[in-house]
């Protein structure tokens, strides 16, 4: 069987655009439990940005103001959980999940009049490379630039944690938010900036599924993504490398049980689909055993809330 | 340059309590002050407001006779006020130097540079590169001096700095303090270690009840003055009374070993002792040297060898700590609120959680609320606890009362052998007195105790035969007469 190279390439492409949302959301979601916050409501805040984007495009007709309208529609949606964790001090796993309800069943609200519109073709970088170099020419060009974003942020934002001080401040809060406190860092200040930056990745994380990806609106169309990015969060033990690894061996075995069922292979279905969640997370668990690394990288007060009392 | 920095008619009033009550005090630099008073006394909130962590209901503090807004820690910053907090607030997962740098407006360089200097002028070594969970406690006060020392204070506010410290370790403090003293430092000493503040210290303020209850100097006082000073009525000393212990032997420790996964705990190496009915068998040691392993061993909360400890004739290792309390075993953990009782629970349910088949505490599963009562009040009365609401929740009880509930929680089912670790830790001189009598009265009783301890004063006082834990290993057995504190030290440090 003669297997043309190109189209091993096209594979590994589609792979890394399935696992484009998840990094996105994932590398969102890290910053804000960095600093202490455990938000549930990634599918909520995804599923905003899918249909604000989706919504915004139509109507405006302008690409950036969709783009950067789902990413304010996230950091909106945030927002309300931002206020209610950190200024009214509500318990983050109730209100995370709370969020995720609101955030599908508004968008589902908004969504109506959108159903079977078809949306506009995303501009894509460096297309008149494509078949210069065989294997690679796929997998480097000729894709979106939300695309080529999102495979930096995991080193960005390794950057940011490890070497500027406001990413030393964010994983300090998140160790001991009375420490900082006590050292004249506002706590809070932090927390709601870091829950705002996690709400609009996870806004243009929804943006790329509705407007790049399969360029459409349909219900419930994040189909769970939101949790798969929360899980990689905890299992890549909140390394952002471990996430891009974790993402794309999640989006590479949806992609491959794809083509298994279509080619007809004797696995019963279930647990074909099933396969990508349970490999992603062995693997996960596997690379990342170290347990002084994970007390190292596990922030302390995920998921308490933090009073100040005078 | 000479500072001046005075406290005016300050008052903080707490729902319930009134933390200070129209505290006025002056301190000027050169000397070293100590603010003394038991717990609660309200020399915390006191310095808390210094350092801007609290704001003052009344009151005004003045800097060189200039007024200072004390709005927040940064405030203090600001003017030059430095503290070393009793709980360090340092960022446990961050490296030494990501702690000193994460309040510091310096480049990376400069503040090398600074840190460099600091550590060779007071003789302090700490790795810059090592997460802050990996250095023992004298370190870490270490790392928090260094960062007040880098912003050059004029004012030094040390919070009980050593309820976590050797002797060593102490010692090693206190020329410190005095070196920062002669450089022109205001120092400010909080403590209820009446020794240290002789040692250390050349005016004493005591605090009794959020009220300023006496300002002196220290040459004018001695150990017993400043203790009815703080505890308010004269305090009787204790001492353990040497009568004949049987020869019975009640456990027998024999090669136990316990090799740890987790690479921030000791391990324990071939530890063998044995000990007679009616003997306390102290066991001296740097924290972090394997105390805490051997105590989760000894209850139980770590499973060893079935063999490896005889108990009553039993052979026990193999049991959990509900099992070992079967056979006549209790325990005294060292983190009150953390293993020893439930802080969100109350009195009584935590009561409860001790229960024995015995105890009649459950039927068929189901709480009898009525016999767990009569049980606590019961403990409350004998053990002298300080409320009358068995329904408080744990967590609002004084360090003191808890560990009272918890050694009469422990006692009161008369068991043979009490095991407990650091039990007077963070206590004042009235409950620890409380804890020693109650210890020395149940060696009297012809029971048990094997006391893990930091505290060598208290070792002294209350065991029979002492052992020195060092890196997992055990010393071998003494006799309490022949040790003195200094030969305690020595094997601390792991000589001979």
């Amino acid at each position: 069987m003669i297997v043309d190279i190109n189209f091993v390439g096209l594979i590994i492409a589609s792979i890394m655009a399935s696992a484009v949302p998840l990094i996105l959301a994932s590398c969102g979601e890290l910053i804000t439990e960095r600093s202490g916050v455990l938000n549930l409501g990634v599918e909520g805040m995804m599923i905003i940005g899918a249909i604000s984007g989706f919504a915004l495009m139509t109507v405006t007709g302008s690409l950036i103001i969709a783009v950067f309208g789902a990413m304010l529609a996230g950091v909106l949606i945030s927002t309300i959980f931002a206020f209610l964790t950190q200024t009214l001090i509500t318990n983050h796993v109730a209100t995370g999940l709370a969020l995720t309800i609101f955030g599908i069943g508004i968008s589902a609200m908004i969504g109506k009049n959108f159903v079977g519109i078809p949306g506009k073709e995303f501009p894509v970088l460096f297309e008149s490379l494509k078949d210069t170099i065989p294997l690679l020419s796929p997998i480097l060009f000729g894709h979106s630039i939300v695309f080529y974003f999102a495979f930096a942020l995991p080193f960005i934002t390794s950057y940011f944690l490890k070497q500027t001080k406001i990413g030393l401040i964010v994983r300090a809060v998140g160790d001991s938010p009375e420490s900082a406190s006590n050292q004249g860092i506002n706590v809070r200040l932090v927390r709601y900036a870091c829950i705002l930056y996690g709400g609009a990745m996870c806004g243009l994380a929804g943006a790329y599924l509705s407007m790049i990806y399969t360029p459409q609106w349909i219900e419930n169309m994040t189909g769970g993504r939101g949790w798969i990015a929360l899980a990689l969060v905890v299992f890549s033990t909140w390394n952002p490398i471990k996430i891009l690894i974790g993402a794309m061996i999640f989006g590479g075995l949806t992609i491959i049980q794809f083509h298994m069922q279509a080619i007809g292979v004797r696995i019963p279905v279930q647990f074909l689909t099933a396969l990508p969640y349970i490999v992603t997370i062995i693997v996960l668990v596997v690379i990342s055993r170290d347990s002084r690394k994970i007390r190292l990288s596990t922030p302390s007060s995920l998921g308490k809330s933090f009073h100040k009392d005078n | 340059m000479n500072t001046n920095l005075k406290i005016s008619n300050v008052t903080k009033i707490y729902p319930g309590c009134v933390a200070n009550d129209d505290v006025s005090l002056e301190f000027n630099s050169g000397k070293i002050y100590a603010l003394l008073g038991e717990n609660g006394a309200g020399k915390s909130t006191l310095v808390k407001i210094l350092s801007g962590v609290v704001i003052p209901d009344e009151g005004k503090i003045y800097l060189n006779k200039n007024i200072l807004k004390l709005n927040s820690p940064s405030d203090a910053k600001k003017n030059d006020i430095g503290m070393v907090f009793q709980h360090f607030n340092l960022f446990e997962t961050l490296s030494v130097f990501e702690n000193l740098i994460i309040d510091s407006d310096e480049q990376r360089e400069n503040l090398k540079e600074k840190i460099d200097t600091i550590m060779k002028k007071y003789n302090f070594s700490v790795d810059l590169d090592v997460p802050v969970l990996n250095l023992s406690a004298g370190q870490k006060q270490k790392v928090e001096i260094i960062r007040c020392l880098i912003r050059s204070p004029k004012v030094l506010i040390m919070d009980e700095p050593t309820s976590v410290l050797t002797e060593q370790e102490t010692s090693e403090l206190f020329l410190s303090l005095k070196k920062f003293s002669e450089e022109g430092i205001l120092i400010i000493y909080i403590t209820h270690k009446l020794k240290e503040v002789m040692q250390l210290c050349d005016e004493v303020a005591v605090m009794r009840r959020g009220k300023l209850v006496s300002v002196s100097q220290i040459n004018n006082e001695n150990i017993e003055s400043l203790a009815n000073k703080m505890v308010g009525q004269d305090l009787k000393t204790i001492k353990k009374k040497k009568e004949n212990t049987s020869s019975e032997q009640l456990i027998k420790i024999t090669n136990l070993n316990f090799t740890s996964e987790d690479p921030f705990e000791t391990n324990l190496v071939d530890i063998n002792f044995s000990l007679n009915r009616g003997e306390c068998l102290g066991i001296a040691g740097i924290s972090g040297n394997g105390q805490s392993e051997l105590f989760q061993v000894l209850s139980g909360e770590i499973i060893s060898n079935k063999n490896s400890i005889e108990f009553n004739k039993n052979f026990i290792g193999d049991l959990n700590p509900q099992e070992r309390r079967e056979y006549l075993m209790a325990f005294s953990p060292e983190d009150r609120l953390e293993q020893a009782a439930i802080p969100q629970m109350a009195i009584f349910e935590n009561v409860a959680l001790n229960n024995f088949k015995s105890s009649n505490f459950f039927n068929n599963g189901l709480i009898n609320e009525s016999k767990i009562k009569e049980h606590s009040k019961k403990i409350i009365s004998e053990f002298n606890v300080n409320t009358n609401n068995i329904d408080l929740k744990s967590q609002f009880l004084s360090g003191g009362n808890l560990q009272k509930l918890i050694i009469g929680r422990e006692l009161i089912t008369s068991p043979d052998l009490l095991i407990c670790f650091n039990p007077t830790w963070g206590l004042d001189v009235g409950a620890i007195n409380y804890i020693h009598e109650t210890l020395i009265k149940i060696n009297e009783q012809n029971k048990s105790i094997i006391l893990i301890s930091t505290d060598t004063d208290e070792l002294l006082k209350l065991s029979d035969k002492i052992s020195v834990i060092h890196r997992g290993k055990l010393s071998k057995i003494m006799n309490a007469e022949d040790v003195t504190s200094e030969k305690l030290g020595i094997l601390m440090g792991g000589g001979n």
